[in-house]
């Protein structure tokens, strides 16, 4: 029986992100939200993992009031537990305020149930892109942490060993750990699922548990929210596009001239 | 093993029609179950834009004082823009009343507000999840649903859902209605019409300062005349809170015959002097098209069968010329709801005891409405004077008359009546006036 826990965020659908021009942020009104992709991964293998060795899936995630519908389809994943930490003093978390508030809930959660073998993250977001959170959680619990994971080529139960492969600039590199473990999952470490009807249903209707900043945990005012974080953003924006490739018109030059312009410029740059 | 999924009523399709079914079933106490294609309710489906008051009442009686609100903008103001090439008249009516009956909304919004309704209610819902069969049983009753799903995570075979009572709220592609065995025939290409429509985000304070309106005010025009490049259709304009929704539709046939692309029309329109102005600095929000059901009724299926009823876009309850459709769905839902819960008391799911759904629809306001569109369409779309040549000559009409330029207004007034003589031919003007005569007398 594995216990696994599984953190997520809900973020917006980048394919509809649109950048307000006038103050450089991000129109998130009527941007419909998504589970971010890579956390759908870690989702897949805790999903994996609890059909091959059985066990226990709790999903965490912290949110405004509308992330309670991005656990709802976390539950989808034969999810059994799902906590959202919502509370205005959570608002405007940087990655360190956001590990910090993680990891105080990861610990109370095995303080009144049990250990977690397995911490699964996606390796990181897709608005913020900081891949920061599950390294801070990984420090903050004092549990190993292996990033970018691509496969999972054995767990072992019994001698609560698990052997990873994961993505390095080099190539790959192929781990062997000690139970408990946080990974953090690329998209090529499991594939996600086709849930039956049931957990469908089931999912849709499930209410998560909601934490505050007092209840049931207590936390440190000055670790948490934008107070906790000191991070400041100083400006956001849209990157011009600077340089454009050079454009030779096949039909206007003529196949010959085009062809010595060509090498003209390979050899100009010393490629020929 | 036994069976776990189970219900008395099963519905294809979370759209109004079959949403507002599910709402009163679980208001009764009928175990119920939802199926819908899209992530949400809402995200695949496409509408004009405007909700009535009254026939929301029937499902939230609260409505419109409802947190959070679905709708967008009051409809304070309607009617139609006349457009010719160069300009356009407004008719318009002001309303000024306490409660308005209508409001402009966003159908990813509204139905999602609605399911919500319908969740709190009870509702159980299969999101994602496609239908690809009916159960039948020996007999020929319809007793179930297969989805592309498998049952558990053991299973990799369609899971099998059994109901005392299947509602089809499918939609305007009919494939299961045509499963169960009520559709007569499909539709044609000059049945349907293909509608295209963006939402058009304008600059903040611009939208009420270009269309006149106030900030809790709305404006909900359909656009006739040199708009859709000569064929015989509509556009519309709504306003929502930020944005315009602006489209199109012309039937589909015109659209083949004519080799012209969907989204030609709209760039053509939105090219129009008057809408290149309005839509300036405006960003498209979405694009979407969809069929609209306009067969009427020579192109209703049977409402029900041995254990089914068809609802909404399915039958093709949709009124153009009177724009209605999404508060017929809700009629249509509801009544199949109170034929359900009949049948479920009396644990008979025959035709016999199913067929008082049809009369529940027979006698309703909409279907009266749908005789008279039978004639009106013989008369409106058999040939586009209606929708080209009247609204251009209004504003002909109205511009030569209100234009002075020095000149005797005797003349003037000849010059507009040759230009309509020349135009229709006095047989024409005469068979015209009678054609509309005949409708209403």
């Amino acid at each position: 029986m594995l216990n696994l826990l599984v953190s997520i965020k809900q973020v917006p659908d980048t394919t509809n992100i649109r950048i307000n021009p006038e103050t450089g942020t991000l129109i998130r009104e009527g941007v419909p939200a998504i589970i971010n992709p890579y956390d759908i991964y870690a989702l897949s293998l805790a999903n994996f993992l609890k059909l091959r060795y059985g066990g226990k899936i709790t999903v965490i995630t912290m949110g405004p009031p509308q992330a309670v519908s991005a656990l709802r389809e976390a539950a989808e994943f034969s999810a059994d537990k799902l906590i959202l930490l919502c509370d205005q003093k959570f608002a405007g978390a940087d990655t360190l305020a956001t590990s910090y508030t993680l990891a105080t809930t990861i610990k109370y959660l095995e303080q009144i149930d049990k250990p977690f073998d397995l911490y699964l993250f996606g390796k990181q977001a897709i608005d913020g892109d900081t891949a920061q959170v599950g390294p801070g959680v990984a420090t903050r619990l004092g549990v190993p942490i292996i990033t970018y994971v691509i496969r999972l080529e054995k767990l072992d139960p019994k001698k609560r060993e698990i052997i990873v492969h994961k993505k390095v600039e080099e190539g790959i590199e192929v781990i062997k750990a000690k139970l408990p473990v946080l990974i953090t999952c690329e998209k090529e470490v499991v594939s996600v699922p086709f849930s039956p009807v049931t957990e469908i249903i089931r999912a849709n209707k499930v209410n998560p548990e909601i934490f505050s900043f007092k209840e049931p945990i207590s936390f440190d005012s000055d670790k948490v929210g934008l107070k906790g974080s000191p991070t400041r953003v100083h400006r956001v924006f849209t990157p011009e596009l600077r340089t454009r490739g050079k454009i030779l018109n096949l039909e206007e030059e003529g196949l010959e001239k085009v062809i010595n312009l060509i090498v003209e410029i390979l050899k100009e740059k010393g490629i020929l | 093993m036994r069976n776990r999924l189970n219900y008395e009523v099963v519905i294809i399709g979370g759209g109004p029609s079959g949403l507002s079914a599910a709402i009163k079933l679980a208001e009764r106490g009928v175990k119920t179950l939802v199926i819908e294609r899209g992530r949400f309710c809402g995200s695949k489906n496409v509408f004009g834009g405007v909700i009535y008051t009254s026939s929301i009442k029937n499902l939230v009686s609260d409505f419109p004082q409802v947190e959070p609100f679905p709708c967008e903008r009051p409809i304070t103001e309607e009617g139609f823009f006349l457009i010719s090439e160069k300009g356009l008249s407004k008719i318009t009516f002001l309303k000024k009343e306490d409660t308005p009956q209508s409001f402009s909304a966003l159908r990813a919004k509204f139905d999602s507000w609605l399911s919500r309704v319908a969740l709190e209610k009870g509702v159980d819902f299969a999101l994602k999840t496609k239908v690809i069969d009916l159960i039948k049983n020996f007999r020929g009753e319809i007793k179930g649903v297969v989805v592309e799903r498998p049952e558990s995570w053991e299973s990799s075979n369609p899971a099998q859902i059994s109901a005392k009572l299947v509602i089809i709220a499918e939609g305007v592609n009919r494939v299961l209605t045509q499963k169960a065995g009520l559709l007569k025939r499909d539709w044609s290409s000059e049945e349907v019409v293909l509608s295209v429509k963006e939402v058009i985000q304008i600059p903040k304070n611009k939208l009420e300062a270009r269309l006149g309106i106030g900030e809790s005010e709305g404006l909900a025009v359909e656009l006739v005349g040199d708009i859709t490049l000569g064929l015989p259709g509509t556009g519309f304009l709504y306003t929502n809170q930020s944005s315009l929704s602006f489209g199109i539709g012309v039937f589909l046939k015109s659209l083949v015959e004519n080799k012209i692309k969907p989204y030609e029309l709209l760039e053509k329109a939105k090219a129009h002097p008057y809408f290149r102005e309005l839509f300036q600095e405006g960003e498209i929000l979405e694009y979407s098209a969809h069929l609209i059901p306009e067969w009427g009724l020579e192109g209703f299926p049977n409402l029900y069968g041995k254990g089914v009823l068809a609802v909404g876009d399915a039958v093709g309850l949709v009124n153009p010329i009177f724009r209605e459709g999404a508060n017929l769905a809700i009629y249509s839902g509801i009544y199949a709801a109170e034929t359900a819960y009949e049948a479920l008391k009396r644990d008979d799911f025959s035709e016999k005891t199913l067929s008082m759904y049809e009369e529940k629809i027979k006698s309703s306001y909409f279907y009266k409405d749908f005789l008279l569109l039978k004639d009106l369409k013989k008369t409106l779309f058999t040939s586009n004077q209606w929708f080209n040549f009247y609204p251009q000559f209004f504003n002909f009409l109205l511009e030569s008359y209100v234009s002075s330029r020095g000149r005797e207004k005797r003349e003037v007034l000849r010059e507009i009546l040759q230009e309509l003589k020349r135009k229709r031919g006095k047989l024409g003007i005469l068979r015209d006036i009678i054609k509309i005569l005949k409708l209403f007398w």
